[in-house]
């Protein structure tokens, strides 16, 4: 629980030290077990994942990107027009000639996927042979023992520290530090309203949060307990009602209502691979179900929608909570 | 002796398919095996092969062991020719002799002239040396045996075993065929169902049931009415044929 | 009387197609060179080459020598290696196996490969210190393990082994499942299922020293045992009243092309029927006699699988197709081509 004088003087510290000055370059960054030295703000940056991209529009760096490959979902409305001006070399996974045809000087990469040794794209090692400096997201760092698992975040609740690393960093490699700092910033900020306007009740809300299904009968593919979904959960003052460890568990709707949820989360997806992709379908068939709609979250309409790109551990996540803050405040859920 | 077994056994799990069996055969002779089906002879004939190894007993080769020698070694003296040996792919005819030399070589050696003829050879003893470009998909069943055996002749065996070769032959190619085997010189055990065949072509007869020798010697000793009833349950009438002064088995 | 004039024709006119198979390799290996979204200068691709083999020293663009060099020479060449070496898998086993649909995955490698992966990159296994490659190697091999182990050694009889090879791949393949349905965030289970699909697209200079060397060798010793290989032409009986024993070398023959294979898959992933289909086209031409079949399978396999990656890297760019995608689509009309053929002459 944070109350507003502690939040007031965390803003000032925080503007005092976004003023901390400009870059020194050279500037030698640690970044997954990997030196790298910038001589300069880089110019020509590749973005590789939507993430990655969005972070970067938020900061304004759109002049200095020449491309971007790998955007699951479309970009954020606000980020459409510098959108823009970055040319996509493809919404799935690009080649290593794509990327290098754009002349970049400096690659960030999303996804172990997208850059790394087990990556079909690229390796760390390619980008420098030609004198490219690479960056991958912190969040995706094979070097957390911790938390058992390389993608960070099964056994523990996912936060948004590494989230904000990534923006420091990549802040701090553009020579945009106090971009950077309101950004993080700006996103705390947001964090801590949401906790502060749904901690007052002691309500504990218990969330399922449905991404999609292949057809109304197969199992549901959920957000796990300690995903982002776990996460926006947490933030609203309740818990993810799945219990399983799991990411991304697999659920039958015997289990869902065995939890009984008081929130269903229904994610509206861009991309068409099934029917139950759309909220719209999503919500036909929670209301419809004979036995699904037996659920007292479903009776009392306790249902809401929010962009599926939330449920990924990326700066949507803070969006998503924000558009499920709105609603249940609608349905008087605070 | 040139090929001879003492007492083997060999069985399947618990089931005894060959029991006790003991025989011998002389250079040359042609060795008839009859029994009706499961009566164990082609278990016999793979483990005189050397393809099985028997649970008790030995095969003798002029009097050594062959469990002892090398398979190579075995090879080079015993040829094996199987009831059902093919093949999908459309290997020619000349190439399946040739595979009867590989005992003789070794996996880098080159093949000579000599090679050469003694496939030519084969061929030609089987009447097939005009057919050896042939693929052996468009051959006939007659013809794919004549090659099987083709083939065991450019072994260069002293022994050579044939199970059942002449199992879905037309008549033509049977008695082609079995006059071939016997006419070699070299030592045969032929396993036959058709016992008129067994007493026209072979020089000695063993008989099997249930996996025992229950008659061994000349077919003019073996072949009797009381016999036939016993193993092989059909009633007989066997004389001397007037054509070619063997026994004649008449089923009636 | 036939002719030892006609076998040493035989043996020139195999030479003279071998020579020009290896022509016709490096005619497409260079295409692959010259290939690919960069659009590089012929004179840069040239001197590229002769001036990382230290014949030249002419400056050239660091980005094009490297992409030249780095990137599209060892990637057409680890290609290369690959198609040869599942040509050549797919070739022994579907002689050892006297089964035509026989394939270098039918002992469960691939589906073993995919579980050594989930293992690495799902469950955490080995924690960064061991690559996504490794594990799907050891995992290949296990399944090959498994199956030996059930089949004794693979003495039981071709039925058996095959039998086992579907058991171990659904097993492996339940594991897979399993691992990424319970434990795997939706990207992880999207990573390893993307680096199955198959592509060569993570291959540099490392993959092809390794795929060189096993495929060398494997070469090398299924040409060892091409007359025992011959032998097996009718069944395990026949190759064994030649002399052969049968126990020991099938053992050879299967752990040698499961190592092929398990290399091959742990660095480029899944890539299906050049071994299946290569050996038959090869053996429809150059009969099934091994000597010659293998070499035969290699050169073939090699400059298919160099065609299938440029096609694959260059039809959809900016993006790139699964191999084994086009390497069906090319395979099958060609295929389809000879068993109509095939038809004809029975």
């Amino acid at each position: 629980m944070v109350n507003v004088k502690q939040a007031l003087w965390g803003l000032g510290l925080l503007s005092l030290s976004g003023m901390a000055g400009a870059t020194q370059y050279p500037l030698t960054l640690e970044n997954c077990g990997t030196k790298v030295v910038f001589e300069k703000s880089p110019q020509r940056m590749v973005a590789l994942g939507q993430n990655t991209a969005e972070i970067m529009l938020l900061l304004g760096l759109q002049d200095k990107m020449v491309a971007s490959a790998f955007w699951p979902t479309k970009v954020l409305p606000e980020l459409a027009s510098k959108n823009e001006k970055v040319p996509v070399l493809t919404v799935e996974i690009p080649t290593l000639e794509s990327i290098l045809a754009r002349q970049p000087d400096f690659v960030a990469a999303q996804l172990p996927l997208l850059l790394g040794p087990d990556s079909k794209v690229a390796k760390r090692e390619d980008f420098a042979a030609v004198g490219i400096n690479s960056y991958l997201s912190p969040g995706v760092c094979a070097t957390k023992k911790n938390t058992g698992d390389i993608y960070g975040s099964r056994s523990q609740l996912w936060d948004m520290t590494l989230l904000y690393k990534e923006i420091e960093d990549l802040a701090t490699i553009f020579d945009v530090e106090d971009r950077g700092a309101a950004l993080v910033n700006d996103f705390r900020q947001r964090e801590k309203a949401l906790r502060t306007t749904f901690g007052h009740s002691k309500r504990d809300l218990s969330f399922v949060f449905w991404f999609s299904s292949a057809s109304p009968s197969s199992d549901a593919y959920l957000g796990g307990k300690n995903s982002a979904s776990g996460f926006i959960a947490s933030v609203l003052g309740g818990h993810n009602a799945i219990s399983s460890d799991s990411e991304w568990p697999t659920v039958g709707w015997e289990s869902i209502i065995a939890t009984n949820p008081d929130v269903i989360v229904v994610s509206s997806l861009d991309r068409n691979r099934w029917a139950l992709d759309s909220a719209e379908e999503k919500i036909k068939f929670l209301k419809s179900d004979p036995a699904v709609s037996q659920l007292d979250a479903v009776k009392k309409g306790h249902i809401v929608v929010m962009d599926g790109q939330a449920m990924n551990p990326t700066i949507r996540t803070i969006y998503g909570a924000e558009q499920v803050a709105a609603q249940l405040e609608k349905l008087g859920l605070n | 002796m040139s090929i001879s077994a003492e007492n083997i056994c060999w069985r399947v799990g618990k089931k005894v398919i060959v029991d006790d069996v003991s025989l011998s055969v002389a250079q040359g002779q042609t060795l008839g095996l009859l029994g009706p089906n499961g009566s164990g002879k082609s278990s016999l004939l793979r483990v005189l092969a050397g393809l099985r190894r028997p649970s008790a007993g030995r095969v003798l080769l002029d009097e050594h062991d062959i469990s002892g020698m090398a398979k190579k070694q075995v090879a080079r003296r015993v040829a094996f020719v199987e009831q059902h040996g093919g093949t999908d792919a459309n290997i020619r005819v000349s190439d399946v002799v040739k595979l009867g030399r590989i005992p003789h070589h070794s996996p880098l050696s080159s093949w000579t002239p000599e090679d050469e003829r003694i496939v030519n050879e084969a061929l030609e003893r089987v009447e097939m040396r005009d057919r050896s470009e042939q693929g052996w998909l468009s051959l006939s069943g007659g013809e794919r045996q004549r090659v099987h055996i083709a083939r065991a002749l450019a072994q260069q065996p002293t022994e050579i075993l044939l199970d059942e070769p002449t199992n879905h032959l037309d008549i033509h190619h049977q008695i082609q065929l079995m006059r071939l085997i016997s006419a070699l010189p070299v030592t045969s055990i032929v396993a036959l169902h058709d016992l008129n065949h067994a007493a026209m072509f072979c020089d000695a007869l063993i008989v099997m049931q249930k996996g025992k020798i229950v008659a061994s010697g000349t077919p003019d000793a073996v072949l009797t009415e009381a016999l036939l009833r016993d193993v092989f349950q059909v009633d007989a009438r066997i004389e001397i044929s007037p054509y070619h002064g063997k026994k004649h088995i008449h089923f009636v | 009387m036939t002719s030892p004039v006609r076998n040493r024709g035989g043996m020139w006119q195999r030479l003279a197609l071998f020579s020009a198979a290896v022509v016709l390799l490096l005619l497409v290996i260079a295409i692959g060179v010259g290939s690919g979204e960069l659009a590089i200068p012929l004179r840069t691709i040239f001197f590229a080459v002769t001036n990382k083999l230290g014949l030249t020293a002419e400056p050239l663009n660091r980005i094009h020598e490297t992409v030249i060099w780095d990137f599209r020479l060892s990637r057409a060449l680890v290609a290369a290696c690959s198609g040869a070496g599942l040509a050549i898998c797919g070739a022994v086993l579907q002689s050892l196996l006297k089964n035509a649909l026989a394939e270098p995955y039918v002992l469960g490698v691939s589906a073993g490969a995919s579980t050594g992966a989930v293992a690495v990159v799902v469950l955490g296994i080995g924690t960064g210190a061991v690559s996504l490659s490794a594990g799907a190697f050891t995992g290949a091999f296990a399944a090959f393990a498994f199956v030996a182990l059930l089949t004794n050694g693979a003495r039981g009889g071709n039925e058996r082994t095959i039998l086992a090879g579907v058991a171990a791949s659904q097993l492996f393949n339940a594991i897979t499942a399993y691992s990424i349905s319970t434990s795997a965030s939706a990207q992880q289970a999207r990573d390893v299922m993307f680096w199955l699909l198959g592509s060569f697209s993570g291959v540099r200079w490392p993959e092809f020293q390794l795929v060189l060397v096993v495929v060398m060798v494997g070469l090398a010793v299924c040409l060892w045992y091409a007359k025992a290989l011959d032998a097996f032409t009718f069944g395990d009986d026949a190759a064994a009243s030649l002399g052969i024993p049968v126990g020991y070398v099938r053992l050879m023959l299967f752990t040698v092309t499961a190592l092929m294979t398990a290399a091959i898959v742990s660095m480029a992933g899944s890539i299906g029927f050049v071994g299946l289909v290569v050996p038959h086209v090869m053996r429809y031409f150059f009969g099934p006699l091994h000597r010659t079949l293998l070499v035969a399978c290699a050169m073939m396999g090699a400059i298919l699988m160099v065609l299938a990656d440029i096609a694959a890297r260059t039809v959809i760019a900016p993006q790139s197709l699964p191999v084994g995608v086009v390497t069906a689509l090319v395979g099958v009309p060609f295929f389809a081509a000879i068993l109509w053929r095939a038809r004809r002459q029975l």
